[in-house]
């Protein structure tokens, strides 16, 4: 590719970002315009002592007293100067929001990946195509991993590692050891995922001819598996994998809750339970950027994966 | 407060509970505790709450944790005993005009807060200014203060508190730790960035605000120079341990777990499905006490057909089978309420209990002469060709505490075997709050913590306006009660205040405003090596006299 044609190629990347998320923000304002209830009501919630006139304090300092569209102007106006504004219920800027709250989550879902991947290849590798009985099993398995939910894999994993056996703490961010449990709950039902849809992709990589021929020249099994069929069965687990690992970020919020870790799942359930709108934009945000990263990042996998893409 | 969020998270007890010295002392008294076993310093205490404070302001946040969390970091003027008694703390004495406008309290001389400032008179009027400051967005604490006017400063020691109205309550209000007393040098160096808490918590008390963790714990740590300890405590100095993690576990089994595996030292909640096992496990203690203030209960709107006839809102009353409903969706936990007030709140009417007994025969008399008497093919009670139905909406799930939905499907089917019709559409909590605070609902349920028999005017005053922070929700205006509940706050006097407090309990349950249904219990679980837990009138976990034992 010549120099040219890769600035164009980063120039309509970085447009589209920027259109993706000033999209994610409108329409999150929208969405927050359209629930029902005054938001200062909602922010306090039910059975709250608080007196008309600090209510309508609230509703002053917030621009809540203001058309919707102003508010979006006015929010617009501050996002463009890279001001994501203050949380109206924690009273702290979002931006340090989120900065404290997002290594736990990214801690979280890269090593729950790492998990999920490795287990789901190894898995699907070593069973794709063999024994009826053995690949029954396995497809039970993962059926199983992948349809329990979170919550309740996470119960059943700390009582039995760590209020029984007492090998991992019961909860928190503190260390190594506290980011095992969550990591596998949450690796649990990805790798279920995965793992099916690799096993069908290398099922169908070792039906092709090449396979034959590759054997024929002499490799073992295992390096026909890992080195040829695996790279052809890779495309769909990539894009799986990032689409699951963008959706990770906000999914974490069930495993973040039963074992107590802070994170970005909570902050957003908080933020949308509590109507809280500076920060529900800012977290939507987040994922969109998030998101637009990955695609990128899984774009240029394909190009390493698969080299026929690399030739225009 | 009603509500998972507000002012719900009720630790512990209405009165202060002493942790035995061992599993087998048992629920002895502070005295005892102290007596069987010495104290030692020194060690760290993991302390695991359900809720998160949203914010960390005293003056600000509403939330019954924010108050717990931080009455271990601020002190109050005066301190309030189980029996509702008052003594000294950080006023040595304290005064109240005749006509209950002026308070004048006589202050410590040795009194500093954690960053060195002295505590004095100035101190007292800077806190109390900012709550009641606009900028300040007082949820809780400017209720408190009411009609508060201003301080003066007498002299470095001596503070006058004026109000524009008699404030009788003022002494309790001021001995809970929304009035307590941040630092004027914090208050100027953080200023609304005090609802984060961490280093900008800076206040007298036993423990310093060391750091918070978002999502996952507080860190408190003993402060050395702390030698002001109400006179009640069971020891003088500093605090004994040396440091006091609170951890957020939301979810009840986690909680639980954590505490039966050694993890954490005292867990709070303890939910009443699993008091039984905790009980049984001979290295925990399990604690239970009742809640002060508004029972939960069923708030009847008195403006909307069918409850504004007495005679629906009586068949309400008598028609559904408390006992029996409370005592299996709370495992014999949680007692049923007899009153709109729990037994432990100050001027609590004990002569209302066993009055107002289940009863279906009455109920459906009392239906029958209000003209309800017709049935429809659903076997409802129908008049003039109308459906006997009354609507009690439900607050989306994540509001929705202690299995309150649950004991709903029981009160539901009591009443549908008489003949009324409930119905509980699940309403966004923006719609709710506009439609039950606005009066446009026939049933609300909600309870209010507070250890003050003036939670009483705050229910059935009609000047408490739910649209205005009020939490009148019955919408009932009655000159008598009004009467009542105001009086009451113009006087001292404890047999006027005995007077006119039963009379307004008695009342409120004869004109079947509301139907109270379960005193609200507090269920800590505590490891049997923690010694000297107290709790506070407000019913807050005070780790001051604590200590860890081998």
């Amino acid at each position: 590719m010549s120099l040219p044609a890769l600035l164009r190629a980063i120039v309509k990347r970085l447009v589209a970002a920027l259109a993706v998320l000033s999209g994610a923000a409108t329409l999150a304002f929208l969405t927050l315009q359209l629930i029902p209830g005054d938001p200062v009501a909602v922010m306090l919630g039910p059975g709250n002592a608080a007196s008309p006139e600090i209510r309508a304090e609230i509703t002053h300092e917030y621009g809540l007293d203001r058309s919707p569209a102003e508010q979006y102007l006015h929010y617009l106006g501050n996002l463009l100067g890279g001001n994501l504004g203050e949380s109206y219920q924690l009273q702290r800027p979002v931006t340090d929001l989120i900065g404290d709250q997002l290594w736990p989550t990214v801690q979280l879902a890269l090593f729950a990946l790492l998990l999920a991947v490795t287990g789901a290849v190894a898995l699907a590798a070593a069973t794709a195509g063999r024994h009826p009985a053995l690949r029954a099993a396995a497809s039970l398995a993962e059926l199983l991993a992948a349809s329990t939910p979170a919550y309740w894999t996470g119960i059943l994993l700390l009582t039995a590692f760590s209020f029984q056996l007492r090998i991992f703490p019961v909860a928190g961010a503190q260390d190594f050891a506290s980011l095992v449990l969550p990591a596998v709950t949450l690796a649990l039902s990805l790798a279920g995922v995965l793992a099916q849809v690799l096993r069908e992709g290398l099922e169908a990589a070792l039906a092709q001819p090449f396979v034959v021929t590759a054997r024929a020249r002499g490799l073992s099994d295992t390096a026909v598996r890992l080195r040829h069929a695996l790279r052809h069965a890779a495309i769909p687990l990539v894009t799986l994998t990032g689409w699951l690992t963008g959706s990770l970020l906000g999914g974490a919020v069930l495993v973040e809750t039963v074992f107590g870790r802070p994170g970005i799942g909570a902050l957003t359930l908080q933020a949308a339970t509590n109507k809280d709108i500076p920060l529900v934009i800012g977290l939507v945000l987040l994922s969109a950027l998030v998101f637009v990263v990955l695609s990128t990042v899984i774009d240029l996998l394909y190009l390493v994966i698969d080299p026929r893409l690399r030739t225009r | 407060m009603p509500v998972n969020r507000s002012r719900a998270l009720v630790l512990a007890a209405a009165g202060s509970l002493f942790l035995g010295a061992c599993s087998g002392a048992g629920d002895t008294d502070g005295a005892a505790a102290g007596a069987t076993a010495t104290p030692v310093s020194g060690g760290s205490l993991t302390y695991a709450v359900d809720t998160e404070p949203v914010s960390f302001d005293i003056h600000a946040s509403p939330q019954d944790i924010t108050g717990a969390i931080q009455r271990n970091v601020f002190d109050s003027l005066v301190h309030q005993d189980s029996k509702g008694e008052f003594h000294p703390w950080l006023a040595t004495k304290w005064s109240a005009s005749k006509d209950l406008k002026t308070y004048t309290f006589h202050l410590r001389d040795d009194v500093k807060f954690t960053d060195g400032t002295a505590f004095d008179a100035e101190a007292v009027k800077i806190n109390f200014d900012r709550i009641v400051n606009k900028s300040t967005k007082s949820q809780y604490a400017s209720s408190l203060l009411g009609p508060y006017t201003g301080t003066t400063v007498v002299d470095a020691r001596t503070v006058e508190v004026h109000f524009s109205a008699p404030v009788a309550s003022f002494l309790q209000a001021a001995s809970t730790p929304y009035l307590g007393f941040y630092s004027p040098a914090a208050i100027k160096k953080y200023g609304s960035k005090l609802s984060a808490g961490g280093a900008a918590a800076v206040g007298t008390g036993p423990f310093e605000f060391t750091s918070y963790t978002k999502g996952q714990s507080v860190t408190l740590t003993r402060n050395p120079a702390y030698k002001w300890a109400p006179s009640t405590a069971a020891h003088t100095g500093p605090a004994y341990l040396d440091k006091l993690t609170i951890r957020f576990l939301s979810q009840d089994a986690t909680r639980v777990g954590a505490l039966t595996s050694g993890q954490v030292q005292v867990a709070d909640p303890i939910p009443p499905a699993d008091v039984k096992t905790v009980k049984a496990n001979s290295q925990l203690q399990v604690l239970t006490t009742d809640a002060p203030g508004a029972n939960y209960a069923l708030v009847l709107n008195t403006t909307q057909k069918p409850l504004d006839d007495i005679r629906v809102r009586r068949a309400v009353l008598r028609g559904i089978d408390i006992d029996t409903a409370v005592k299996s969706v709370y495992f014999g936990v949680y007692k049923r309420a007899w009153g709109p007030i729990s037994p432990t709140t100050p001027y609590y009417d004990k002569a209302l209990e066993n009055t107002w007994t289940y009863d279906p025969t009455l109920a459906a008399k009392s239906l029958d002469e209000a003209g309800w008497t017709g049935r429809d093919s659903d076997g409802y009670r129908t008049k003039s060709g109308k459906r006997l139905s009354i609507e009690w909406p439900l607050m989306p799930q994540e509001y929705i505490r202690e299995q309150r939905d649950t004991l709903g499907q029981a009160i539901q089917a009591d009443l549908k075997k008489l003949g009324i019709e409930i119905k509980r559409p699940r309403l966004d909590i923006g719609t709710y709050i506009a439609k039950v605070y606005g009066g446009q609902e026939g049933i609300a349920d909600y309870s209010w913590a507070r250890f003050d028999p003036d939670v009483l005017r705050l229910y059935f005053n009609s000047s408490s306006d739910p649209r205005e922070g009020g939490q009148n929700a019955t919408f009932y205006k009655d000159a008598d009660l009004d009467k009542w509940t105001d009086q009451a706050q113009t006087t001292l006097d404890k047999n006027t205040r005995q007077d006119l407090y039963a009379k307004t309990q008695q009342r409120a349950i004869d004109l079947a405003l509301e139907v109270p249904l379960y005193v609200r219990t507090a269920v800590v679980g505590v490891a049997s090596d923690v010694h000297g837990l107290k709790t506070d009138p407000n019913t807050w976990a005070n780790f001051y006299d604590t200590w860890i034992g081998k």
